[in-house]
């Protein structure tokens, strides 16, 4: 098949069945960094939902982008390896550099209702091939060495829910 | 301009998900069902499909990390006259004395009048992850025993129709707002730095005097800040602000 570069985006979302400690870090400090925030738009606390303020209040939906410097240094420590996605081979393997932060849902008064995502955008992959359901790429940067030379090193993987193709590049 | 644009296509950016539910698939031998409600967070999100279970070597550990708020020089790269900020809290309810302990966070615009959030991901587009930059001209400090915050900073620029200004917001220990507040500049020295410095000189002076601006026309009294220094050594702003903790 025609070789093209993709860009594959994984939306995470964190709630409060979070189970593993990076993902209830992310809950608790997202929902501390809301509180703090969201009195800027809510002094009177006249409203209660992340849904209410963006209704009602002008400016509300940079809550979005204030509350991401809560996640900042969590984002960091996954070392540029997209988590949950795995390899045919139970591996993380996706890199990325790029991510957009969003509330879903949350409210001043419910920590339970609190609900966040993190879109992770990978680096660009080569696709070769797809086999079943399954795509066979190749990365920029890998720590896989070919075992001869002429040899590319490949990854094979599933799509699988939340994750999809976020863009596309023939190549010549 | 730019600001209007990032405004109108931040709400279409609001309905950018990128959901792909896929069936379950048959041909991935050897793997194990995860989680089934939608949104929740085990090893992958799953709403009636299958996939590979992560087997690796636990790790890396994650560790409790301040927001990204949290630190005294918020310069992040941005170009302009040093700016050292001292804002000092006091507390109305105890003869005015200091407040230690209290969160302050300050924002404000770059030398040509934007907010990092304007820049970070216009149009609702993705953020680096290069750790703080994408929320440069901001941070947050707790008062020491004095009462006292210090930023490292730049002489913000100016955007119209306001007179130069530095947001605050003042927090207890806890979180709870205190209070939310502007600071103002004195009109001789944002003169002589906007008219003398690039990039501020590109745009000149502001285009709302203190007296005229709609948040400290009737307030400048307690509002405007004292800046000493100069274009070569930089300038220290120093400020009280009252609080009722």
């Amino acid at each position: 098949m025609q070789k093209r570069a993709i860009r594959l985006a994984y939306r995470k979302i964190i709630d409060v069945n979070a189970q593993k400690p990076w993902e209830k870090y992310v809950f608790e400090d997202s929902y501390r960094e809301f509180l703090m925030q969201a009195q800027l738009y809510n002094p009177e606390k006249k409203y209660s939902s992340f849904g209410e303020l963006i209704i009602h209040v002008p400016n509300a939906e940079k809550l979005h982008f204030l509350v991401s410097a809560s996640v900042v240094g969590y984002l960091k420590q996954l070392n540029g390896k997209i988590p949950d996605i795995v390899n045919a081979i139970g591996k993380h393997f996706l890199p990325f550099r790029n991510y957009r932060f969003e509330i879903i849902n949350s409210d001043i008064r419910s920590k339970e209702k609190h609900q966040v995502a993190i879109n992770f955008l990978t680096e660009p992959l080569t696709w070769h091939d797809t086999i079943g359901s399954q795509l066979l790429v190749s990365l920029s940067n890998t720590d896989q060495q070919p075992q001869e030379e002429g040899e590319t090193p490949t990854e094979l993987f599933s799509i699988q829910p939340y994750l999809t193709i976020h863009s596309l590049k023939e190549l010549t | 301009m730019e600001r209007k644009k990032f405004l109108k296509d931040s709400l279409a950016a609001l309905g950018l998900a990128t959901v792909l539910p896929l069936a379950c698939s048959k041909s991935s031998g050897g793997s194990s069902s995860s989680g089934s409600s939608s949104g929740s967070s085990g090893s992958s999100s799953s709403s009636g499909s299958c996939t590979v279970t992560s087997t690796e070597t636990a790790g890396p550990y994650p560790t409790i990390t301040p927001s990204s708020y949290v630190r005294s020089n918020i310069v992040d790269g941005q170009t302009g006259v040093a700016l050292t900020i001292k804002i000092y809290i006091k507390n109305i309810n105890n003869s005015c004395a200091a407040l230690s302990g209290a969160l302050v966070d300050i924002w404000h615009c770059t030398a040509e009048g934007y907010y990092s959030e304007y820049t970070d991901t216009p149009g609702g587009s993705y953020a680096t992850v290069d750790y703080t930059s994408s929320h440069f001209l901001r941070g947050r400090q707790t008062t020491d025993s004095d009462g006292l915050v210090t930023f490292t900073s730049i002489f913000p620029g100016w955007y119209s129709p306001r007179a130069p200004h530095i947001h605050a917001h003042i927090y207890n220990s806890g979180g709870t707002s205190l209070l939310i507040t502007q600071i103002a500049f004195p009109t001789d020295i944002c003169n002589t730095v906007y008219t003398t410095v690039s990039p501020y000189s590109n745009r000149g002076v502001q285009d709302t005097a203190n007296t005229a601006d709609m948040v400290f026309s009737d307030s400048l009294s307690n509002e405007l800040s004292s800046v000493t220094g100069s274009v070569s050594a930089g300038y220290v702003l120093t400020h009280t602000i009252y609080v009722s903790a």
